[in-house]
């Protein structure tokens, strides 16, 4: 029954070899013809069928490629002579694969295994059917069908995952875990274990029943012998018998590990934990966030009596020193850190002091200052502190530091250590007056100019020392522009980093701050082009992509917005697609331990908050794209199934809990998640800028964040449909409008008002009172673009619902047309005017205009094509009556009115684009450069760069090295100012195009009125 | 302050800073699962204090015979943790798994012609050119084979250097 010698699939292989080589390399042309001609001589053959549906999936023929594939299951099934391999099978479940139907693809299998129960090929190719379409409980019955056949231990295993997998990814009770462990044992009992992983898992097993003891006996064991890195085994060792509470023993482990690896940080900590008894790193490992795990050492105060408490000190304390004393150890941190960490134990107990702790981290300075990592290395431990003692062990560590006599190259590292650790010790320095701060940046640029000389022989690939201190001043001028509101220290920051990057262009702590920078002027083409460089692909998207998108998804910039959404999307879904079948690689490779983590892995960004939003925000840039056309509009609606799948994705939401996965560490400070900028606030120092953000709040936000958005692709077919409705049951007074269409819409629009807080009549009557009174622009604050989206969606369902109609209207067309024509007139014309025509100036208000006309606008104007369309004649239709009823003219009359209300509102928006660009591109340079460069000898932006520049300009070739000079001779602040004028220009034209078009759109609407 | 552990999908998660370098290749997620499902063994990680991940090591074990081998495929160390001889010990330890666990007969590594700084270190430690691959990167740039003979090499047989460069059609691996 399996292939035999020569065949495939039944045929011989003589046959079959040229469609593989065509399909190899990819003529699918030839190769359907060759099937075709094998089909002629073996019709009934499901392979060759499976190889058809397989070469027209290829070519992108689904539909025909999965009837094919029914063919073939449908042969499989009913002719019993057949030959039922797994070459078959595998070719079937391929193509159901790649078609979305991996039920059919197991029901194959199925199939097969019960036709030839014994055979171990086909029931592995059912195991990972089962793995494919994790149904966990069907693997384990498959593995357990499989082990009980052959005995082999790794079925054994396999069934185990698939026992764990149900308890920690699915429905499965912790019981579980006992039959699992049972299975174990009898075969251990009679046949060993032979992998190191079907080890790791069965001590897993135990230690997730907390049969601690159990597992140390079998680590101890013959089986322990498994494990060949020794210090694996000890530092599981050491876990086990710390959750056991033998505290002393686990002890004795650790220090035997540190014993060979005294650098070994995470041996150290449980070292100390398990000395003082204190358990919560253990625990803590178990619950912490995996991803963003805490920078502080997880510890509580000991319940040691003092004198316990003092013996257990000491003895740490002891053989601390005993490892520092051990010459080869010299160089190691870990030791001395160690003995830093000893100090906040007793401090943190009360029975240390401040001094003793500040002077083992001056200590430590002296020995490990000159490193990069210093600062991140004592972070943890300064947080002990008060902010008087944060001061004092400055000054301990500024009076080491002035007293240095050692070599300059170490003497400069101590240098940019205690300008970091200066930083961190002063809270970001939000207490320092301004001309603290730029006392401070300029010691720090003469700095840097003295590093960059001792660097000048480096290879321009490796990081230069110092580098650091460029952000930091960076930093700094950026909170000189939050209380100054000056903003030359805000352009004086960017051209400080442009300069940097000039003279070493792979700094990509200085790319970031940049992309920041220029996207709150609102040059989001430069931001862009600066994330483009720090190349970020793969998995890097999920951490890193958060820099750029927000900014992206309000801007017009939607060909580089399409381009991300769909790299991300597409990383994610091929990922997401691809994960079962890594998970299996990890089965057949006996790498049991990775199964779980990879089922539990893909949860996790299967959930990631980031993707939904990706998802639900790429089909809106795509109906934003298409809006000024309702037929490439429906066109695009269809595409999305009317928007029904969104608007599952909003019902499920809510039950979901959503993983954070971004890298939030490597964003500036006045920036600490997207959702919040501290530099469109006003200043209200540092206690208003926390770095660490709630999940629980973000979560909260992002999911009805999602909720609501994934609305908006129904809300607006259902619109659209209303709208046309409507104008039938206007012109042909006997039709129906569908009640289906009227009371979905107003389901929804219940549920958007929900979403913003309020009832759906609550928000109907703020709505209704916009025109005589204040309450609606209170209320709407941050929420604009939702309220406008609101009204827009709530008009077309008030085109025939007529429940809005008051009773003193006359006028049977609605009066929210007129409240929403009015709404996004006020909105916009009060954007445009208030805007600053400071070149400068925040950008947030443009990026409102910008959605405004995106969205609402948008979606207003395919409501009135939608009435328009249906009002006039089509091509075969005549129109009934020469004249029009009362109704009729009525809205043929809001039409004319609203499209002439919105072409002057977007022609007032393109005059003020206008007004912008026609400024000469030099006075603008100009003007920004004279922004920090006023010569001032007492403060104000600008002195920073102009220590750069008059160190670099003083310096030859000689002294810098040539490759700095070269790429310093043609660098210039106009080059920098030009490109934020570039930058913003590209925005401002993107936008105009869509403003054009809008237009246009418009104009033509205007044309179909007067044909009525 | 190292502690040096194995490398699990999470980590992924958490190398945005090292991996932000420029001459660290983000690769897609198939290779990284490929060798965490297959070669745990060979993909460690540094972690430092605060949980900072400083670098990490990634490599296989393939080969028949004689050219059963431990390969480095991608060593990093963020720029905060460098000169601390981190990728020492990360090397270290996979030629210890390579020579005592996998009974290799060598480790090798491929690195661009062009990257001096690296080459040194491997020279330092131990490695040394054993032949020329011609445009290996890209099809552009040459690269080096570099090896290591472990102690069931006990001839050094698999470090002699070859006297011509090859072109990568006539690797014998990936």
């Amino acid at each position: 029954m399996a292939s035999k010698f020569g065949l495939a699939g039944g045929i011989p292989e003589r046959r079959v070899r040229p469609i593989w080589d065509a399909i190899d390399s990819r003529q699918f042309k030839n190769a359907l013809k060759h099937v075709s001609t094998l089909l002629a001589k073996h019709p009934n053959s499901p392979y060759a069928h499976a190889l058809k549906a397989l070469i027209l999936e290829r070519m992108c023929k689904l539909d025909e490629a999965f009837s094919v594939c029914l063919n073939a299951k449908e042969l499989l099934f009913t002719n019993d002579s057949l030959l039922m391999d797994d070459l078959t099978l595998s070719t079937l479940q391929i193509v159901f694969q790649r078609l979305d139907h991996l039920d059919l693809a197991a029901s194959c299998y199925e199939h097969a295994c019960s036709k030839f129960p014994n055979n171990l090929e086909l029931m592995m190719g059912l195991f990972n059917c089962y793995v494919r379409e994790y149904s966990f409980v069907k693997q384990q019955q498959t593995a357990i069908k499989m082990y009980k056949l052959v005995g082999e231990e790794r079925f054994l295993l396999w069934a185990v995952c698939s026992i764990q997998l149900q308890v920690f990814c699915g429905n499965g009770g912790e019981k579980l875990l006992l039959l699992a462990e049972g299975l174990l044992k009898k075969h251990v009992a009679s046949h060993g274990l032979h992998e190191p992983d079907a080890l790791i898992v069965y001590l897993s097993i135990l230690e997730q029943q907390a049969k601690f003891g159990d597992a140390l006996e079998i680590l101890s064991g013959n089986l322990g012998s498994l494990l060949m890195i020794e210090v694996d085994k000890l530092r599981i060792q050491g876990r086990l018998l710390s959750r056991a509470g033998d505290h002393a023993a686990a002890a004795a482990i650790f220090k035997k590990i540190l014993e060979t690896c005294p650098d070994d940080w995470m041996s150290f900590l449980h070292y100390l934990g398990c000395l003082l008894e204190d358990d919560s790193l253990c625990c803590a490992e178990a619950v912490k966030d995996p991803v963003h795990p805490s920078k502080f050492i997880s510890c509580k105060v000991s319940h040691l009596t003092d004198e316990e408490f003092d013996g257990q000190v000491s003895n740490a304390l002891d053989f601390v020193q005993k490892l520092q004393a051990d010459p080869v150890n010299n160089s190691l941190r870990g030791p001395y850190l160690a003995a830093i960490e000893v100090e906040r134990r007793k401090h943190l107990r009360g029975k240390g002091n401040d001094d003793s702790l500040m002077d083992a981290i001056v200590q430590y300075f002296c020995r490990f200052g000159h490193l990069s990592c210093f600062t991140s290395d004592v972070e943890m431990f300064i947080e002990v502190f008060n902010p008087v003692k944060k001061i004092e062990l400055l000054e301990k560590l500024k009076e080491y530091s002035d007293s240095l006599t050692t070599l300059p190259v170490k003497n400069l590292g101590q240098t940019f250590s205690f300008f970091k650790i200066q930083q961190l010790l002063m809270g970001d320095m939000f207490e320092s007056s301004a001309s603290e701060l730029e006392v401070c940046c300029a010691q720090m640029a003469e700095i840097y100019c003295k590093s960059v000389a001792f660097s000048k022989d480096l290879d321009p690939q490796e990081s230069m020392q110092g580098e650091e201190l460029l952000s930091i001043i960076c930093n700094l001028l950026v909170q000189l522009f939050w209380r100054t509101k000056n903003v030359g220290y805000l352009v004086e920051a960017v051209i400080v980093l442009e300069f940097g990057l000039a003279i070493r262009r792979h700094v990509w702590q200085y790319k970031i701050l940049l992309l920041h920078m220029y996207s709150y002027f609102g040059a989001l083409s430069v931001a862009y082009e600066w994330y483009k460089s720090l190349d970020v692909k793969n998995i890097l998207m999920e951490t890193l992509s958060h820099h750029i998108y927000p900014q992206m998804l309000v801007s017009p910039l939607w060909t580089e917005l399409d381009s991300l959404l769909k790299d991300y999307l597409k990383f994610m879904d091929d990922y997401l697609r691809e994960s079962a079948d890594l998970t299996f690689h990890a089965y057949r490779h006996r790498n049991y331990s990775k199964v779980i983590e990879f089922v539990q892995f893909k949860e996790q960004l299967q959930r990631s908050s980031q993707y939904l939003v990706a998802r639900v925000e790429a089909p809106i840039l795509q109906l934003k794209q298409n809006s000024d056309n309702i037929e490439e509009e429906q066109g695009v609606l269809e595409s999305l199934k009317c928007g029904i799948d969104f608007l599952e994705l909003s019902n499920e939401i809510g039950s979901k809990s959503l993983t954070f996965l971004e890298d939030l560490q490597s964003r500036p400070w006045w920036t600490p998640t997207s959702e919040k900028n501290f530099l469109l606030e006003p200043f209200e120092g540092i206690s208003f800028c926390p770095r660490r953000i709630s999940t629980n709040e973000r979560e909260t936000s992002c999911k009805r964040m999602i909720e609501k958005r994934s609305l908006v692709p129904r809300m607006i077919y259902l619109s659209i449909q209303r709208a046309s409705a409507s104008v039938k049951e206007i012109v042909e007074v006997n039709g129906s409008v569908s009640p289906n269409i009227c009371s979905e819409l107003k389901l929804l629009l219940e549920r958007y008002a929900q979403l913003l807080g309020f009832s759906l009549c609550e928000a109907i009557d703020m709505i209704m009172d916009f025109p005589s009174g204040e309450r609606f622009s209170e209320v709407v604050g941050p929420n604009l673009i939702d309220w406008l989206n609101f009204t827009v969606f709530l008009n077309a369902w008030n085109l025939t619902s007529h429940e809005l109609v008051q009773p003193d209207e006359k006028e049977s067309t609605p009066h929210t047309w007129s409240i929403l024509d009015s709404l996004l007139e006020k909105y916009i014309l009060e954007k445009v005017k208030s805007m600053e025509s400071e070149i400068c100036s925040s950008w947030s208000d443009v990026q409102l205009l910008i959605q405004i006309v995106t969205e609402p606008l948008a979606w207003h104007g395919l409501v009135i094509q939608s009435c328009l369309r249906s009002c006039l004649p089509s091509g075969k239709k005549k129109k009934k009556s020469g004249s029009m009823d009362h109704s009729s003219y009525s809205l043929v009359h809001t039409i004319t009115n609203s499209v002439q209300h919105l072409s002057s509102i977007i022609e007032e928006i393109l005059r003020w684009i206008r007004e912008r660009e026609n400024t000469p591109e030099d006075k603008n340079v100009e003007y920004i450069i004279s922004s920090f460069n006023n010569n001032e000898q007492d403060g104000g932006p600008g002195q920073m760069f102009r220590i750069l520049e008059s160190f670099f300009s003083a310096k030859d070739g000689a002294e810098l090295g040539d490759r700095i000079s070269q790429s310093l001779e043609s660098w210039s602040p106009a080059d920098v100012a030009r490109k934020i004028m570039t930058g913003k220009h590209k925005v401002l034209m993107e936008f105009s195009k869509i403003c054009e078009s809008k237009l246009k759109s418009l104009r033509s609407m205007k044309q179909q009125i007067a044909q009525l | 302050m190292t502690t040096i552990r194995r490398f699990c999908c999470n980590d992924l998660l958490r190398f945005a800073y090292v991996n932000l370098d420029h001459l660290t290749e983000t690769f897609n997620m198939s290779f990284y699962m490929t060798y965490l499902a297959r070669w745990p063994d060979y993909f460690h990680v540094a972690e430092g204090p605060g949980n900072q991940i400083m670098g990490y090591i990634m490599g296989k074990v393939e080969g028949q015979g004689e050219s059963w081998h431990g390969h480095v495929t991608a060593v990093t160390v963020a720029p905060e943790y460098r000169r601390q001889q981190l990728a020492k010990k990360l090397m270290n330890l996979l030629e210890d798994i390579s020579d005592k666990i996998d009974k290799a007969y060598f480790v090798d590594l491929f690195v661009r012609a062009s990257n001096a700084p690296a080459i040194k270190m491997y020279e330092k430690l131990g490695y040394v050119i054993y032949r020329r691959v011609l445009r290996y990167y890209s099809g552009e740039e040459d690269g080096l084979d570099m090896r290591k003979a472990l102690s069931r090499d006990t001839e050094k047989s698999s470090i002699i250097p070859l006297k011509r460069p090859i072109t990568p059609d006539e690797l014998e691996y990936d």
